[in-house]
């Protein structure tokens, strides 16, 4: 599945707020089908890194390319480049004055001006996927649970074919009992070749989904490989330390 | 001589014809001060430094100045002398009460555009939509939703302001049974029929408003407070 | 004598005359706000009505009416207030039932464990409300009764309708003599936005005295 191409490219991204260096220079690559899993403590510079990739944070040092295409180039359209990477965001930000199909139709029909049946068609189809049914497409986001809440996220990513999904800690604002539904939809569109970064502290899904995790420290990334390598036999002592304290807190699946 | 006074009551037909004029007072004060609120509250949030200087400043002068003071600078001193047009009563009272309601209407609109929470932009920004293309779809249309209460306190508070246009002479409610007061020599009886009249329109306004306020806000959405 | 010697005198002899009657109006409003709020959440079905009718009157009658009302309404009953009490008066009556809004809502939001510790202890209903809820609920107000404050300075200017010599009815008469508007409303509007400035400086300061600490007071 996972294919030589690859279609993201992070090149020596440094972000700095005020006195605080958040990161020191990160650099890796995704392939196109890839799932990569980005772990680390909070304030490790996880949730920077990925709106930097996207550039809502600006970082202030490093390129970035999408598919060849360096977003970093203050000549790219930002804009057209969005649309090609999906965003979901731990607090969902769906939009409130929206229902759920609305949600997922507005970035169609503002943003790549497809025609309203076209669009609705393709929502749709979204919303199936992550499993949302049509009794709920007609439900404005403060009549959701957050499962359906993050999952519609998703069918909003989802129905803009992006080339990669980024998720930023998409379960951490969840009830533990709303977790899986979420992460069954994240895990069924990685195997079917969905290329996604994700921002988890999921070691269970990690170590059944992902190709490759990048274990962050300090603004860097400390360790990188295997998941199982990673999280069971890793080399630093930080890494061991965290992966070991997730499986007590997370109970480890 | 009082008793060949017609009686005040006779009038009330003449004073309920006010009304039109009230509310014309009423509507294009609220009109021209949306057309100019809610721009300048974008203005304040999502403009350049300078152009948030000016439009602050604007907001201070109308709201920090009695409407009455501002009714008589600008018909007796800005169009006629500063610009050298002659204005109306009326025209004068509606551009008047519309500034100063923009004035406070952008302080409603700024507030609601600030209740729509961060991650609305975010997310709009990640879809690919450019900054304009957010506010237009995503923040105007919430904001504009939040503020509707916040307009219906603003509607009873110019209908109450607009009697004081009648110290211009527009020929209002309040000017008409100042007539009635003159021509009958009775006070009480007027002044409480007019002030009845407020109350009804006050209230009959804000069911109006509460009705779009309905049929708009976004179910299980709970506006923060404006 | 020129405009300016003439003026200037003129008008802040109208301020001072506005000042007068704002400095009996507003803590008196602040009286009757924080009376009628409380009769309204805390008083009998009776009381209730009386004081609810009371704030929609004077709600609902713009001031100028309300103001006319006294003036001359209350002549025909043969009751005769000079313009001074007939402004401080009017000034009172609108604004304490505005300002009651605030109080009302502000007692309405203390939680009601405050309520029942207090009747935990033994207080009657009235000492609960003087000792534990209107000192919780009076700084809660305090902003909304800061921007009523500002309103009543502003609307100070209406007591020209009764004849009142303030800053306002002085400045409509010295233009029949100087015709310059521009410039007399122009030190009209300055001498309002100096009193809502510093009174919106000074309220803020009050409000920021009067916190509680750990405690996010304000509402609006």
């Amino acid at each position: 599945m996972v294919g030589d191409e690859i279609v993201l490219r992070v090149e020596n991204i440094h972000k700095r707020y005020k006195d605080q260096e958040v990161l020191k220079g990160v650099t890796f690559e995704v392939r196109r089908g890839e799932t990569k899993v980005i772990a680390g403590p909070s304030g490790a510079g996880k949730s920077t890194l990925l709106r930097c990739i996207n550039l809502l944070t600006k970082p202030d040092k490093g390129r970035v390319w999408l598919e060849g295409v360096e977003l970093t180039d203050p000549e790219t359209n930002i804009n057209k480049m969005r649309q090609k990477i999906g965003f979901v965001f731990q607090e969902f930000n769906l939009f409130h004055h929206l229902t759920a199909l609305e949600n997922v139709m507005i970035g169609l029909t503002k943003v790549k001006k497809l025609p309203k049946d076209v669009a609705r068609k393709k929502a749709e189809e979204a919303l199936l996927t992550v499993h949302i049914t049509e009794d709920l497409w007609h439900k404005y986001p403060a009549q959701l649970s957050g499962g359906q809440k993050q999952r519609v996220a998703i069918a909003r990513a989802l129905a803009m074919d992006p080339v990669i999904i980024l998720y930023d800690e998409p379960t951490s604002a969840l009830d533990p009992q709303l977790v899986g539904e979420v992460l069954r939809v994240m895990e069924e569109l990685a195997r079917k070749g969905v290329t996604g970064l994700v921002v988890t502290h999921e070691i269970g899904f990690a170590l059944e989904v992902a190709d490759e995790i990048l274990f962050m420290y300090g603004g860097r990334i400390l360790e990188r490989g295997p998941p199982r390598e990673v999280v069971f036999s890793p080399k630093h002592e930080v890494t061991r330390k965290f992966f070991e304290n997730i499986t007590k807190l997370y109970g480890g699946k | 001589m009082a008793g060949m006074d017609p009686v005040w009551w006779e009038y009330i037909p003449y004073i309920l014809q006010g009304a039109i004029w009230t509310f014309t007072l009423v509507g294009g004060g609220l009109a021209l001060g949306f057309a100019i609120g809610v721009p300048v509250a974008m203005g304040q949030k999502y403009g350049p430094t300078w152009l948030k200087a000016v439009l602050d400043a604007y907001v201070w002068f109308f709201r920090g100045t009695p409407l009455v003071v501002l009714l008589f600078l600008f018909y007796w001193g800005v169009f006629p002398v500063l610009l050298g047009i002659k204005l109306d009563a009326l025209t004068t009272s509606i551009i008047v009460l519309g500034l100063r309601s923009g004035a406070y209407q952008s302080q409603i609109f700024r507030g609601a555009l600030n209740s729509v929470d961060e991650g609305q932009m975010l997310a709009a920004r990640a879809l690919g939509m450019t900054k304009w293309q957010a506010i237009t779809n995503i923040i105007l249309p919430q904001a504009l939703r939040i503020a509707i209460p916040g307009w219906t306190n603003e509607y009873a508070i110019i209908l109450k302001d607009s009697a004081i246009c009648f110290t211009l002479g527009v020929i209002e409610i309040l000017t008409r049974t100042r007539y009635v007061v003159i021509s009958t020599g009775e006070a009480l009886g007027p002044f409480l029929f007019a002030g009845i009249l407020y109350i009804i329109f006050t209230y009959g306004g804000t069911k109006v408003f509460n009705i779009i306020y309905e049929k708009y806000h976004i179910p299980g959405l709970v506006g923060k407070g404006v | 004598m020129g405009f300016w010697e003439e003026f200037i005198p003129l008008v802040l002899h109208g301020a001072v005359n506005t000042l007068w009657v704002l400095v009996i109006s507003i803590p008196a409003s602040v009286a009757l706000a924080i009376a009628l709020g409380s009769a309204r959440v805390y008083g009998n079905a009776p009381i209730k009505a009386i004081a609810t009718a009371f704030v929609v009157t004077f709600r609902g009658f713009p001031l100028v009416v309300t103001l006319f009302l006294l003036f001359f309404g209350l002549a025909d009953l043969g009751i005769y207030l000079t313009p001074y009490q007939t402004a401080t008066l009017a000034f009172v009556l609108c604004g304490g039932s505005y300002m009651s809004e605030y109080v009302r809502g502000a007692i309405r939001s203390i939680d009601i464990g405050q309520s029942l510790a207090a009747r935990a202890l033994g207080m009657t209903k009235f000492q609960e409300l003087i000792y534990i809820i209107l000192p919780q609920a009076i700084r809660r107000a305090l902003p909304g009764l800061s921007n009523e404050i500002i309103y009543q300075i502003k609307y100070s200017s209406l007591a020209f309708v009764v004849g009142y010599e303030e800053i306002f009815a002085v400045s409509k008469t010295f233009i029949s003599r100087y015709f310059m508007p521009l410039q007399v409303f122009m030190v009209d509007a300055a001498l309002y936005l100096a009193m809502t400035t510093a009174a919106a400086y000074g309220l803020r300061a009050l409000e920021y005295k009067l916190r509680i600490p750990g405690l996010e007071m304000s509402i609006r």
